[in-house]
């Protein structure tokens, strides 16, 4: 009986609510399509370095003091680098300037059709290094933290272990595989017997953005048409929207990756699984993952669907450091560095982990 | 005890976040298979060859018309690159060599119309910042 009377109002109150929303997201949905898109990568920042494929950002410092060693960011090579600096109160890279780093980011561009020759060598033996030269040079210190994202950490360890004492003092890797045998659907579709790479760099050139995107894609079908429903069923909700389309955004903006380097990718680490194996070679040198001494830290996230966690698990075991932690954390492939949740989760125990190494 | 009363969007949210999940399980499970790998790459090898024999039939016609395909462009566009990154050597050169010379006179006391001209450098913080003391 006084369910039944606690019920009544509450059942009211509930379409009371529901009645508001629709007429919020008829409204809100007409603002949906006809507003811009957001403005995204909102710190202040300065390009001090570009060459073809290669941007290299340095970011305004914004405490009045900052810390000795430099940070560089190496962003994966097939997303742009926004993602990591959203909007006020979303970015990473707001917080780590407002907790006194000296933050660059290497962020990339569609490679040109003339860069469809880029090669491992170009990314881990010229690139970072002139980028971490460049750093350097504006820091006045021989020491700078790399941090890579995704494949921009696979990109790292093989710079960090390429250039043992070239100034690398800490490394910080999220999300990075290094087990490519367990990235499973991949594996599936790149199947030697069946994929031809070779066809298909020949053909292209650079592997077109479509494709890559597909790719991510495909991991999860069902989930692009689920997220149109729940936009729809959160259209009332502004902090809903705004993530929506910022990420939206980003997961759209997906790069072309050169011919060369996809070719690598495919042969080298998904049929060979080199990296793990210890026999990939870049430039003629192995990249042997016990050679990194410095401290590491690898961030990788419990429900990521696109680097699975037994395919970046191994990095930690694998590198030489005495000084290393693999921290894993609630969250996505993206939430787990990107959005509201990392803000709790991710950013606050980096800050832990960096700024007693970065003095 | 009261109970919860029931909330139809609620439940439908519930039953939609299943269906995404189990559609998921599903279709990963089938793309996972041999045959759908082989169907995938069979179709993305018929398209790239119909695009290669696009390309060359179109290549042939606008060599006809006298007008530069998209492989004349990219190579004329590489060229354009290599003569960009030689001027970034340069001017990286230059840069390098004007920093010195600006940086002896500016010990002698000169100042160089160069040095007046060039923009002002983001002023950066001292780089003394300590971690905060670790809580009790």
């Amino acid at each position: 009986m006084s369910s039944q009377t606690a019920s009544a109002p509450d059942l009211a109150e509930r379409v009371r609510l529901e009645v508001e929303r629709t007429i919020a997201r008829s409204i809100k949905g007409v603002e949906y399509i006809a507003s811009p898109a957001p403005a995204l990568g909102v710190s202040p920042k300065d390009l001090v370095h570009k060459d073809g494929t290669l941007n290299l950002y340095h970011y305004r410092p914004s405490s009045d003091e900052i810390y000795r060693v430099s940070l560089l960011i190496v962003m994966a090579t097939t997303n742009k680098g926004y993602v990591l600096d959203l909007a006020r109160g979303q970015s990473l890279v707001e917080f780590l300037l407002q907790r006194g780093y000296d933050v660059y980011m290497i962020d990339w561009s569609a490679p040109r059709p003339d860069e469809k020759r880029l090669r491992f060598e170009d990314y881990a033996l010229r690139f970072i290094p002139e980028c971490v030269r460049r750093v350097q040079e504006r820091s006045g210190e021989d020491d700078v933290t790399v941090l890579g994202y995704c494949m921009g950490g696979v990109l790292s360890v093989s710079y960090a272990a390429l250039h043992a004492g070239d100034g690398i003092k800490n490394l910080v890797c999220f999300t990075t595989p290094i087990d490519f045998s367990q990235m499973t659907l991949f594996q599936r579709w790149a199947d030697r017997r069946h994929f031809d790479v070779d066809r298909l760099v020949d053909t292209s050139g650079n592997v077109p953005a479509e494709l890559i995107f597909r790719g991510f894609e495909m991991l999860r079908p069902a989930s692009r048409a689920v997220g149109q429903v729940q936009l729809w069923d959160n259209m009332w909700n502004d902090e809903f929207v705004a993530s929506y389309r910022t990420f939206e955004r980003w997961g759209n903006d997906t790069l072309p990756l050169a011919g060369e380097y996809f070719r690598q990718t495919v042969k080298a680490l998904m049929w060979d699984n080199a990296l793990y194996r210890g026999t990939f070679e870049i430039g003629g040198r192995r990249v042997d993952l016990a050679g990194i001494t410095v401290p590491t830290l690898h961030v990788t996230a419990e429900h990521d669907h696109i680097v699975t966690t037994d395919a970046s698990t191994p990095l930690i075991d694998l590198v030489g450091a005495s000084d290393k932690q693999r921290l894993v954390l609630k969250g996505g492939h993206i939430s787990v560095a990107a959005g509201p949740n990392a803000h709790k989760r991710l950013w606050p125990k980096l800050d832990a982990w960096l700024g007693v190494r970065s003095v | 005890m009261a109970e919860k009363p029931s909330d139809p969007l609620g439940v439908w949210r519930d039953l939609l976040s299943q269906w995404e999940t189990s559609a998921n399980a599903i279709a990963n499970k089938a793309m996972a298979t041999d045959q759908f790998s082989g169907s995938m790459n069979q179709v993305m090898n018929v398209t790239l060859q119909a695009q290669q024999q696009l390309g060359e039939i179109m290549a042939r016609y606008l060599a006809t018309l006298n007008l530069p395909s998209r492989t004349d462009l990219a190579s004329l566009g590489e060229q354009l690159a290599a003569i960009e990154a030689r001027l970034g050597q340069i001017a990286g050169i230059l840069e390098r060599q004007a920093a010195a010379q600006g940086t002896t006179r500016r010990r002698q006391g000169a100042r160089t119309p160069q040095a007046a001209k060039a923009p002002a450098p983001i002023p950066m913080p001292p780089r003394t910042k300590r971690p905060p003391p670790e809580g009790p």
